[in-house]
């Protein structure tokens, strides 16, 4: 093969690449424009319908169901002694914002035992951690790695960088800046000079010395007790680090070795208004609690410092409680009901269907139980509230929105590829690299082809239309079979690719009377050649 | 000697484009770097620390930010200009024939023009660049220096410029009709233009513009070496 004809094969392909990314990418826009633009439509023909249905007068519950209704509403609160009460909120008359805002207080046994306006309850209940607890969800308080992506992003007002102020003791200001590249943090001063390079064993004075965090998570933080500077929680994918940058000093807070670390929470870790301090008769204790791959929790507490590492009877317990450490001892609240969603639900969309239509309009019992955990990370059962939850509440079948079923049907235009990097990598894959602002992720997670039996109908009249295009030009075997292969997988985006670079005139044969392609000298259906055109008088050029 | 004849005629071609790139890049720019020098917005330390105990991050840009879109968009002008100067113009002016015609080979009067195109870029936009990045790296005149980042991140804007220039050659060397397939070389560069500006990898960045540069000269060769003009 000589140089000739490489450079013939790069520039075929380089045009077959270039065509099918601006076709795919003009695809994708048509399909975000039909989706957008009918339900718009739909939005506005629906409207005045949707005005009358909301006119009409809503069902009327009996007692029985208000009662059932205001059990599961109200808030499951505990005391510290294990007693548990329902606060049901009675509203605010709509509109009127500068109301008090009243509550009811029953026991568990129903009984009203205190109704008045919210702010003068009697009663002081454990508090509880943030609800997110998961790891696919964002965190609002923090600062994750997806937003340190948003901050490198290359924008047209160019990246950001991420700085960490710092008053030092002797009135000046120091600022430490996070290198991405390198994984440390770089200090200067207000004058420009550098004061040295921060890492996991600490401060370093020059960048080679200087040992890289690792791969950073999350970031957060930590008011130790009686400071009045604030450090810094810095988490990579297997260590958590405390970073003093006024002492410039970092401690290894955790290390897991065999797992990666899927989420940490902190817990009374800011700094507390004094006044509201005092009014608190519950003394929560600052934790950081860390969840691993590997099922275990590890709470870290200060006041007194103490570390429990805490492993649950049932692995899905660790995605529906909660703590608190106090300084009567730590708690533990956990939720659960006698309906679960199946644990594989993202991977498998029927399974999660099946569990929806086995359950759907049914009432369910639901539960929550409270704990107190001892120095050996033992669970003692204070307390267990268990209430129906009203057949209203329970799962529903998404019902098919106009909205959806446009979507649907435009995504079938969508190449079948990227369903199959969805089977191959996994949908967690793919949500956990979209959050982290994988551009390609999020496209193919928005775009690809759900409803696959549409998508591989429509891949098919494709090629029935490439090959109808392709029989009378065709010059090859090889290169008819090669776009209708290619046709097959890029469906739509394919088929135009194939008519773009391949469209040639075609002319009727006059031995066969057929149509033919001008690119081949033999009729491919008869094998004539081309018709030599009639000489004329003015032609200059003759066969001799 | 007949390549750098030729280097020398685009260039001069290219001269008043590359002179009006330059002065509107410096003018816009080094006003734009001025004001936010002597503004002050950008002395967090007054503002962020006047009212202790505030503490959190800050999640600050580089004082170079106002002259990023001026960058991108003149490099992109300047792609486009120089473009449509050295593939389109000679058909209006029918000046193809008297260049093709020349005892060199046709590739070699491509790469003359991209050469001219590539000094242009570096002339007009790279040198500016680098000296407003010096000029802000400059401790007395910003209390906190653009990391280096933000000095590659400008160079990619050059890059892209380059890229807007070989898609418009390929669209202007093109015989096809303008709703068919002529307009997808300026289609491709769109699309290399926001998979690099949506992108937080510095290295996927390039790879995307080389990439991008590849598929889209290889047609441009092609094409040049073998249409008739």
């Amino acid at each position: 093969m000589n140089l000739k004809n490489i450079s013939k094969y790069v520039e075929s392909s380089s045009k077959v690449i270039m065509t099918i990314i601006v076709f795919l990418f003009a695809v994708h826009i048509l399909q975000i424009i039909t989706v957008e633009l009918s339900s718009e439509i739909y939005r506005m023909l629906t409207k005045t319908k949707r005005d009358l249905s909301a006119a009409e007068p809503t069902k009327q519950l009996s007692d029985a169901e208000k009662r059932l209704w205001r059990i599961h509403l109200s808030g499951k609160n505990f005391l510290p002694n294990g007693t548990i009460h329902l606060t049901s909120s009675k509203g605010r008359t709509p509109s009127r914002f500068d109301e008090t805002e009243k509550i009811q207080i029953h026991d568990a046994n129903d009984v009203l035992i205190w109704q008045g306006i919210k702010s003068e309850n009697p009663y002081e209940y454990l508090t509880w951690s943030d609800q997110r607890f998961r790891p696919y969800t964002m965190y609002h308080q923090h600062f994750t790695d997806r937003r340190m992506n948003e901050l490198q992003m290359i924008t047209p007002e160019f990246s950001r960088v991420l700085e960490i102020p710092v008053g030092a003791q002797d009135g000046t200001v120091q600022v430490w800046r996070y290198l991405p590249g390198s994984d440390l943090f770089m200090g200067y001063r207000l004058d420009g000079s550098i004061i040295g390079f921060l890492g996991s064993t600490g401060l370093a004075h020059s960048k080679s010395e200087a040992r890289p965090f690792g791969r950073f998570k999350l970031q957060s933080s930590w008011f130790p007790a009686g400071a009045s500077e604030p450090t810094v929680l810095w988490q990579t994918s297997r260590r958590l680090y405390e970073i003093n940058f006024q002492k410039q000093q970092v401690q290894l807070v955790f290390e897991s070795p065999q797992a990666n670390i899927k989420a940490v929470m902190l817990r009374e870790c800011r700094p507390i208004d004094t006044q509201m301090q005092k009014e608190q008769k519950i003394k929560y204790r600052p934790t950081i609690r860390i969840g691993t791959e590997i099922k275990k929790q590890l709470l870290i507490m200060r006041n007194p410092e103490q570390k429990l590492t805490i492993t649950f009877p049932d692995d899905r317990w660790s995605g529906a409680l909660n703590f608190a450490a106090t300084g009567e001892g730590v708690f533990l609240i956990h939720h659960d009901t006698e309906i679960r969603v199946p644990e594989a639900y993202l991977k498998s969309p029927e399974l999660y269907q099946q569990w929806v239509s086995k359950h759907e309009g049914k009432p369910y019992k639901q539960w929550v139980e409270l704990y107190k955990v001892d120095n050996q990370a033992n669970f003692h059962l204070l307390n267990r509230y268990e209430w129906t939850v009203p057949r209203e509440f329970g799962p529903k079948i998404r019902r098919k929105s106009f909205r959806l079923q446009v979507q649907r049907g435009a995504m079938a235009f969508s190449s079948p590829l990227y369903d199959l990097a969805w089977l191959l990598f996994g949908p967690v894959f793919f949500i956990q690299h979209s959050q982290g602002n994988d551009f390609v992720s999020g496209l193919i997670s928005e775009i690809r082809p759900t409803n696959s039996l549409w998508c591989c109908l429509l891949s098919i009249a494709m090629v029935g239309i490439a090959f109808l295009h392709g029989w009378p030009r065709r010059t090859s075997w090889g290169k008819l079979i090669f776009w209708l292969a290619f046709t097959l997988v890029f469906n739509l985006a394919g088929l135009l690719t194939y008519l773009a670079l391949n469209h040639t005139t075609v002319i009727k044969c006059p031995v066969c009377g057929r149509r033919r392609g001008l690119i081949q000298v033999n009729c491919v259906r008869c094998g004539a050649e081309l018709p030599i055109p009639e000489r004329r008088k003015t032609d200059l050029i003759f066969n001799t | 000697m007949r390549f750098s004849a030729l280097l020398r005629k685009e260039l001069r071609e290219s001269l008043p484009w590359m002179l009006l790139a330059a002065i509107v890049f410096l003018a816009i720019g080094g006003f734009l770097l001025r004001q936010a020098q002597l503004g002050g917005w950008y002395d967090w330390s007054e503002r962020y620390f006047s009212s202790r105990p505030t503490y959190g991050l800050q999640y600050r840009h580089s004082p170079l930010q106002p002259i990023g879109p001026v960058l991108l968009l003149t490099s992109l002008g300047l792609g486009l200009v120089l473009g449509v100067r050295h593939f389109w113009i000679p058909y209006f002016t029918r000046t193809w024939p008297f260049l093709i015609h020349r005892s060199v080979d046709r590739k070699t009067i491509f790469w003359a023009k991209l050469a001219a195109a590539i000094i242009a870029f570096l002339i007009s936009l790279g040198a500016v660049w680098a000296a407003f990045y010096s000029y802000s790296c400059d401790p007395e005149r910003f209390t906190m220096l653009p990391i280096k980042r933000v000095f590659i991140e400008g160079w990619l804007f050059v890059l892209l410029g380059l890229i807007v220039y070989l898609g418009t050659a390929l669209t202007g060397l093109s015989k096809a009709r303008w709703y068919t397939t002529k307009i997808f070389g300026l289609a491709f560069a769109t699309v290399i233009i926001c998979a690099t500006i949506f992108e937080w990898r510095i290295g996927w960045a390039f790879a995307a513009i080389i990439i991008g540069a590849v598929i889209l000269l290889s047609p441009i060769i092609d094409t040049i070496s073998n249409r008739e003009f």
